[in-house]
């Protein structure tokens, strides 16, 4: 399957990049991370590297062109005539970027409260690819699988001189999330203690074995958790409409805080890996966290979840559910203490204490 | 982008003394051949923040498998990882 290589966030205030020379041409093979064009913003120069193997089968743009970023550069294939998907040509933003929106691009912006006028065009109309192509560059989630949120419309202002200051997208994901947690789910919180050294020593084994320079504590933990889920499904569902919905993947949300902003980063079909790969999604979407560059498939559908605040030192947290996930795990570790908390934020409606505890003491201690 | 050796240095040993403050700590005493992540100073989310910075500031994406101890365990090793893949 043809797979597509998009144009990166080279800074965060430039939203467009211009390509200033390609390194390959069609019918070449590259190898994964070969540097294959060059791309030029108001600060600097940056090298494009592939993400995959393959051959080039087309590319969507010309030297000079001005692309919006997550816009299609290339198209890659494992053999050299694949077909390419039909997508428009990345090149010839419109300047300024206040061209008029087609209906469906009008509805998105409208749904994420976002001005036509930011959003690059890559055409005379600004299309729904250009309008998806901006969320998944600014890390912006889509609602439209989530509840509508119940919040009171009626409710009366305090009594103390304000205004009303309108929500950015991450507040307003996490107004979702509360509202969630508050008005479907039958949330419940259960915690065990446990001797933080077994699992301490494990992860310091493998970091060594594998030359690590962050340590795999966490990661381990989350896929020992992944992996206890996938050998239990009845911990991997929800409830919709009154019928239990049993999911196929496990999809491991799991917190990551970037500056201000708490994301859910998503490493998907996280059961289907093996620990070394696991590990390295996981860095990825962190990394993607970190650069604002987390796609909409990295910040979206969590069956399952995975928080710590052990760097924060604190001795407890109770995590708030998010939508359509039954289960969230809260690790802390307490410094100096000599003992560590596996909590777990749950859905009553779907899970009982005694699959939650069953879970926790399994997960308190490393495979052996 | 300076790629002198004695400024790249100097650049990620500011870095991780950025860091290491945050976290209330002072790291000004680290050698250029210590192991960062197992000075104290830092945590693997500061280590994580000093990979994104490393990479945004060389302009040099890094794959998964090269985030490992023999390429930027240490300010030395930065420093000449940064040098090998630029060419220098």
């Amino acid at each position: 399957m043809a797979v597509a290589l998009h144009a990166p966030r080279v800074n965060n205030n430039d939203d467009i990049v211009q390509v200033i020379a390609f390194r390959v041409g069609v019918g070449d093979f590259v190898k994964q991370g070969d540097i294959v064009l060059d791309v030029e913003t108001d600060k600097a120069i940056v090298e494009v590297a592939a993400e995959n193997d393959g051959y080039v089968l087309k590319l969507m743009c010309e030297v000079d062109d001005k692309v919006a970023v997550g816009s299609i550069l290339l198209w890659q294939g494992e053999t050299a005539d694949e077909p390419v998907p039909e997508t428009p040509v990345a090149a010839a933003v419109a300047a300024g970027g206040n061209v008029r929106p087609t209906a469906k691009a009008r509805a998105l912006l409208k749904e994420l409260g976002l001005d036509a006028g930011a959003v690059p065009a890559s055409s005379e109309r600004l299309s729904l690819a250009d309008v998806e192509a901006y969320i998944a560059a600014h890390g912006i989630q889509r609602r439209d699988h989530t509840p509508a949120v119940t919040v009171s419309a009626q409710e009366s202002l305090p009594d103390v001189p304000g205004q009303l200051v309108d929500l950015n997208a991450e507040e307003r994901g996490m107004l979702i999330t509360v509202s969630w947690h508050r008005d479907h789910a039958a949330a419940t919180y259960l915690e065990v203690e446990y001797d933080p050294k077994d699992w301490e020593a494990h992860a310091a084994a493998y970091a060594a074995e594998n030359k690590l320079m962050l340590s795999p504590l966490l990661p381990l933990l989350a896929y020992r958790y992944v992996q206890l889920v996938k050998a239990s499904p009845r911990l991997n569902a929800t409830v919709v409409n009154g019928k239990r919905f049993q999911y196929q993947p496990v999809n491991l949300g799991f917190t990551v805080q970037a500056g201000e902003t708490l994301y859910l980063t998503v490493v998907r079909d996280a059961d289907t890996l093996d620990t070394k790969p696991f590990i390295e999604n996981l860095g990825e979407v962190q990394r993607h966290a970190l650069q604002r560059k987390l796609s909409r498939e990295e910040t979206s559908g969590a069956t399952i979840a995975f928080s710590s605040m052990a760097r924060w030192n604190v001795s407890r947290h109770i995590p708030i559910l998010p939508p359509y996930c039954s289960l969230m795990i809260a690790h802390a570790a307490p410094k100096g203490s000599g003992r560590a908390v596996l909590g777990a934020s749950y859905d009553h409606r779907v899970l009982s204490g005694f699959d939650v505890a069953r879970l926790l003491m399994e997960l308190a201690k490393p495979p052996v | 982008m300076n790629l002198d050796r004695d400024a790249i240095k100097a650049a990620v040993r500011a870095k991780v003394i950025e860091l290491a403050k945050n976290l209330g700590m002072d790291a000004s005493d680290i050698g250029d051949d210590d192991l960062i992540p197992a000075t104290g100073y830092v945590d693997s989310a500061a280590i994580l923040e000093l990979v994104v910075w490393y990479e945004d500031a060389y302009q040099m994406p890094l794959k998964q498998e090269e985030i490992n101890i023999d390429n930027l365990g240490s300010i030395n090793s930065m420093t000449e990882f940064v040098i090998k893949r630029k060419g220098g």
